[in-house]
């Protein structure tokens, strides 16, 4: 029984963790339409500026989300103005995949050249005190990754819903030609978008660096995962991708102890094709979707 | 007309012999020199030219001055180009290398169907000299002499510290699932199997994993009392971090190469939680050098030569490896490819007589039999050697 919890809570806990890597990813995938295979490359990128804040000026990793998430947003807006925007008008939307694929790679490699192969080791600050609650241990940094990523849900849910520009965001969403029409700046919506998701991710590099030592292809180790999380949970629906990361972490936990860590992955990835042949749209998508999912 | 043309021809002739005659020996080093493999595959380079320096310093070979003709193998395709290109348009006359398996294994093909001879002074995996190759020699030790070292602390040391019989540890192995991880892991279980080890949990899991909590509650119920790793950087913080967050203590932790002899990876953990973590790997620094002469020479010409302290075992067996097989081909006649094999077949070098420890003698296969790892252990933020006894600066310890 002890153990069954055991399982449990690490389950919930690499679910928060994908959640929270995974929110900006769907906003992007949702609303933009852009597969982002550089979403995990901005999340590497922030944990090297997480790393450098903490380490050269002494600031507390949590801390340095005031700084790497708007660092990160910048970033985003300009990958969408000078990278994706150019090829919006491209005869086939594959050349922005392509596009994304080529600045995962160019970062990886920037990353190689400025920090090299080896591990950079951002200080845990606290964040990995063991605590004991119960028959269940779990991570001061783990339980701050679940706190943040409701908040980050709950958060951009109520923007979205609530704002002028959350509404917007949500029109260009279902109906580009038809926001355009209502007067909606559609490229300076896409442009904010694609910073909002950048920034998330920004906002995970605080809380994921002090767990994870920082590596230049730390990013691959994630956003596949990502990625599975995204569509289980229906493209763009932020509650979606938060309920499809629970259900990763959960199935990986359960699977790695009670089967086999080798094997876990087969498992994984076998209940993500199971659901998708059974739901194609993903689990989680609805009316409340921002995703506009055509027949 | 005719005759002053012979007349030059001859003179071109002359000139071009004479220029033969006092032309360099052409060595190819093919490692990867930038990309992801970059950091340790320049490390590894670092020791083939300090090799050729003192070589050249001593009158080179044959009389021949050596010139080592660099390629890099960024990736496996690239690595086949490279070998290409330095044998048939460099024209050299044998090839070392390589740090990484698989591109040794991918360049070493191309070297053999030209019949230029290929030097591994690094990579670890069975394949590279289980293939029947006939140019192909490796004087490194490899994924066999592991796995052996590791089930020999077991027995020799880890036992014995804990007041048991060998046969009475729960032993559990972990791996990387890639054919690192898998060949070594292979080799650890046949060791333990005939010496009679009780293995309780064998599994791999994938490299790029960002949770171990599973495997760790798997070994913890299991009960395993001593636990084998073999990793690459990120899985081997991951798992000391996760195991000793989630107060899983085993008596002992044996790593197996990759992330367990950086200090980086140290520096990760802990230095208190790595702190009496074992590890089986090519000879490192802290070492006995009564046990491997000539090791605090090369150190020093390292530093002369960088500027800094050698940043892991690579570059000294690279350069043993280098320096042992230069030699032997200086006492060959000419640079043809089967005058060099043979001369690097009559080599034999006792153990205790190089700056690695392990003397050289190939077997049928291209194997250096001789090769062996050696057993460290981390003690106060340092990786010192433990084990074989000959080599140890420290005592391993055992915490009961």
């Amino acid at each position: 029984m002890e153990t069954f919890l055991q399982v449990l809570v690490s389950g919930l806990m690499l679910g928060a963790l994908f959640a929270i890597v995974s929110v900006g990813l769907t906003l992007i995938f949702g609303i933009v339409k852009v597969v982002n295979f550089a979403h995990g490359e901005f999340l590497m990128l922030g944990m090297y500026l997480v790393y450098l804040f903490t380490t050269k000026l002494g600031i507390h990793p949590l801390l340095t989300s005031v700084i790497v998430a708007p660092l990160l947003f910048v970033a985003g807006v300009a990958t969408q103005r000078f990278i994706i925007q150019p090829l919006m008008s491209a005869r086939d939307d594959h050349i922005q995949i392509f596009a994304t694929v080529g600045l995962s790679t160019a970062l990886i490699n920037l990353a190689l050249l400025l920090f090299g192969a080896d591990i950079a080791n951002t200080p845990a600050s606290g964040l990995r005190t063991p605590i004991t609650i119960g028959p269940v241990r779990v991570l001061l940094g783990q339980l701050v990754i679940l706190a943040v990523s409701i908040m980050l849900v709950i958060g951009l849910q109520a923007f979205l819903k609530r704002t002028q520009t959350g509404r917007a965001i949500r029109a260009v969403a279902q109906n580009r030609a038809a926001a355009q029409l209502m007067g909606i700046n559609v490229n300076r919506i896409y442009m904010l978008t694609f910073g909002i998701g950048a920034a998330c991710v920004g906002l995970a590099a605080s809380m994921v660096a002090p767990l994870y030592p920082t590596s230049p292809n730390i990013g691959t180790y994630f956003v596949l995962t990502a990625f599975v999380v995204v569509v289980l949970g229906g493209l763009g629906s932020l509650t979606g991708a938060f309920a499809g990361a629970m259900i990763i972490g959960l199935i990986d936990s359960f699977a790695g102890f009670y089967i086999g860590s080798d094997v876990r992955e087969v498992v994984v990835f076998g209940m993500f094709l199971l659901i998708l042949i059974l739901k194609p749209s993903g689990l989680f998508s609805n009316r409340l979707s921002l995703s506009h999912v055509s027949p | 007309m005719k005759l002053p043309n012979l007349l030059k021809m001859t003179a071109a002739a002359i000139v071009l012999s004479a220029s033969a005659a006092h032309a360099d020996v052409k060595f190819g080093a093919l490692y990867p020199f930038s990309g992801q493999l970059a950091l340790l595959g320049e490390e590894s380079a670092r020791g083939l030219e300090i090799a050729v320096d003192e070589i050249n310093a001593a009158g080179g070979i044959q009389g021949e001055k050596v010139v080592l003709v660099k390629g890099d193998a960024v990736d496996n395709n690239q690595a086949i180009g490279e070998a290409r290109r330095l044998i048939s348009l460099e024209k050299v006359s044998a090839i070392f290398g390589t740090y990484s398996s698989a591109r040794s294994i991918a360049a070493s093909q191309v070297a053999e169907l030209s019949g230029i001879p290929y030097f591994e002074l690094g990579a670890v995996a069975d394949e590279v000299t289980s293939r029947g190759l006939k140019y192909m020699f490796r004087t490194n030790p490899y994924a066999k002499d592991m796995g052996e070292m590791v089930v020999d602390m077991v027995v020799e040391k880890v036992a014995p510290g804990l007041g048991k019989q060998p046969s009475d540890l729960k032993i559990g192995i972990i791996y990387e699932d890639s054919s690192y991880g898998t060949s070594v892991s292979k080799h650890q279980a046949d060791f333990a199997k005939e010496k009679g080890l009780n293995i309780v949990l064998s599994s791999g899991y994938p490299a790029a994993t960002v949770d171990m909590s599973s495997l760790v509650l798997q070994l913890k119920q299991a009960g395993a009392d001593v636990v084998l790793q073999t990793s690459y950087q990120n899985d081997s913080v991951l798992f000391l971090q996760q195991a000793n967050e989630a107060g899983y203590k085993p008596a002992a932790v044996i790593g197996g190469g990759g992330g367990y002899s950086m200090q980086p990876t140290a520096d990760a953990v802990g230095h208190d939680v790595i702190e009496n973590v074992l590890d089986v790997d090519f000879t490192q620094f802290l070492v006995n050098t009564k046990a491997t002469p000539g090791l605090e020479a090369f150190v020093e010409a390292y530093k002369k030569k960088y500027g800094i302290a050698p940043r892991s075992g690579h570059s000294l067996n690279n350069y043993v490896g280098a320096k042992a097989l230069m030699e032997s081909i200086g006492k060959a006649e000419g640079f043809e490819p089967d005058a060099i094999v043979e001369a690097v077949k009559a080599i034999d070098i006792a153990d205790g007589q190089t700056a690695a420890g392990y003397g050289i003698k190939f077997g049928e296969n291209g194997q250096n039999e001789r090769a062996a790892m050696m057993g460290m252990q981390w003690q106060g933020g340092k990786l010192v050697a433990v084990y074989p006894d000959a080599a140890a600066v420290s005592k391993l310890n055992v915490a009961k």
